[in-house]
């Protein structure tokens, strides 16, 4: 009680930075993939926080929770940055951080057409203990994530990721795929995978009074997953694929809520994972920021 | 844990804020109701809650959005204008976007 009421003006700045940071709320209306990227562009100004949690309990090996915070700042309005740290907590082993990733998205196409594409660019520096299963790439297996944490956390992996986003919106559903190149810069040879899904409202019109639980602030689908091998070794040979149904839930003026199992589809898959995702986007995060920077210390109170 | 609660309890005591004063003319058809209702939740906030523009984005209560055509209107919603920060909403379905330009015509 003592040291909170000694840091009780420190608090108090604070929760006023915080409730002006994040005064006002802002809904996107995302897709409910968690591996799939469609062309939907983080809004101008805005900031989303996202915490995607991966549990499974694989054959052979201990259960596990991969926790991932996302960051995600809409530079323009064809330009999303985003910035990931994640770790895991293996059952029987350790919780341990295992990484970070800064990825960019930009869509070359100022006009929705009927496809439209999304450059994606990533680097990330993770160790061999991530379970995020954030992509599947090359020969990416279970039995990979077997080894106990305190042998994977010693392989840094340095990477470098290209996307190709395809995605269409048409009568309320999207169909989104995504090409991966993944390199590993310390000299393996180019790694690819895949990933495409489709969701679409439970409701394609809005009902007049407000809601939270109306079929409008719902959608479902579901997205699939995978390796494809490696530039050496291109094909289906030794990979791993997932299908995921998903459900999200957008509250209005809070928090959006994402369900997705997923089931393995071959002997090289987690038989099953449970995916989870709660985010919340902040509205002009980057022009508030800039305004309490800009503000005096007397202003910011 | 004592970070997740904070987190959480962030989230909810941001989400519990209620929405804008509501536009003193209330629109009768459920169109326009339902389009002012996705008005607020996704354009208030750039264009203001009454829709009379913030520096951040122009007014829409002007004769030129009253007396364009719909279809016009549709298509700015579902391109954007991405260079001038106007972002996409295509992931909107069309009966959505058809109902905020409901709403928006019927502004003065």
């Amino acid at each position: 009680m003592r040291s909170i009421y000694r840091y009780r003006h420190r608090i108090r700045l604070l929760a006023a930075a915080a409730l002006f940071l994040f005064g006002s709320t802002l809904e996107a209306s995302e897709d409910p993939y968690l591996v799939t990227y469609s062309h939907q562009m983080e809004e101008p100004g805005n900031l989303e926080i996202g915490l995607n949690e991966v549990a499974g309990a694989p054959k052979g090996g201990n259960s596990f929770l991969s926790s991932l915070l996302e960051l995600e700042y809409g530079a323009t309005a064809w330009w999303t940055a985003e910035f990931y740290a994640e770790g895991q907590s293996t059952a029987g082993q350790s919780a341990i951080f295992t990484g970070y990733r800064i990825e960019n998205r930009v869509r070359p196409l100022m006009r929705e057409h009927w496809i439209n594409p999304v450059l994606y660019f990533e680097f990330e520096t993770t160790n061999a203990a991530d379970k995020a299963l954030k992509e599947i790439v090359g020969h990416d297996t279970y039995a990979d994530q077997l080894v106990p944490n305190a042998v994977a956390r010693r392989e840094q992996d340095r990477e470098a990721e290209l996307k190709l986003i395809l995605s269409t919106n048409a009568k309320g559903w999207n169909f989104s795929e995504n090409f991966i190149a993944e390199k590993n810069l310390a000299g393996d040879p180019w790694e690819f995978g895949y990933a495409f899904g489709m969701n679409r409202p439970l409701a394609l019109a809005a009902r007049p009074a407000p809601c939270s639980f109306c079929r409008e602030n719902f959608r479902a689908g579901f997205e699939m997953f995978g390796g494809v091998g490696t530039l050496r070794e291109f094909g289906l040979h030794d990979t791993s694929h997932y299908i995921a149904p998903c459900l999200q839930w957008q509250v209005p003026g809070g928090p959006t809520f994402v369900v997705s199992p997923a089931f393995g589809l071959n002997r090289n898959s987690y038989g099953a994972l449970m995916r989870f995702t709660v985010s919340y986007e902040f509205s002009q995060f980057g022009r508030r920021a800039q305004r309490l920077a800009s503000a005096g210390p007397g202003e910011s109170r | 844990m004592r970070f997740f609660a904070l987190f959480f309890a962030l989230l909810f005591a941001v989400s519990a804020a209620g929405p804008p004063d509501r536009n003193p003319a209330a629109p009768q058809s459920p169109d326009v109701q339902a389009g002012e209702k996705l008005f607020r939740e996704h354009c208030a906030q750039c264009h203001g809650a009454l829709a009379q523009g913030t520096g951040r984005a122009p007014a829409l209560r002007t004769a030129f959005i009253h007396n364009a055509s719909p279809d016009f209107l549709m298509g700015v919603l579902k391109n954007g204008i991405l260079r001038r920060g106007m972002p996409s909403w295509s992931s909107l379905p069309e009966p959505m976007r058809r109902q905020i330009v409901a709403y928006l015509k019927q502004l003065e």
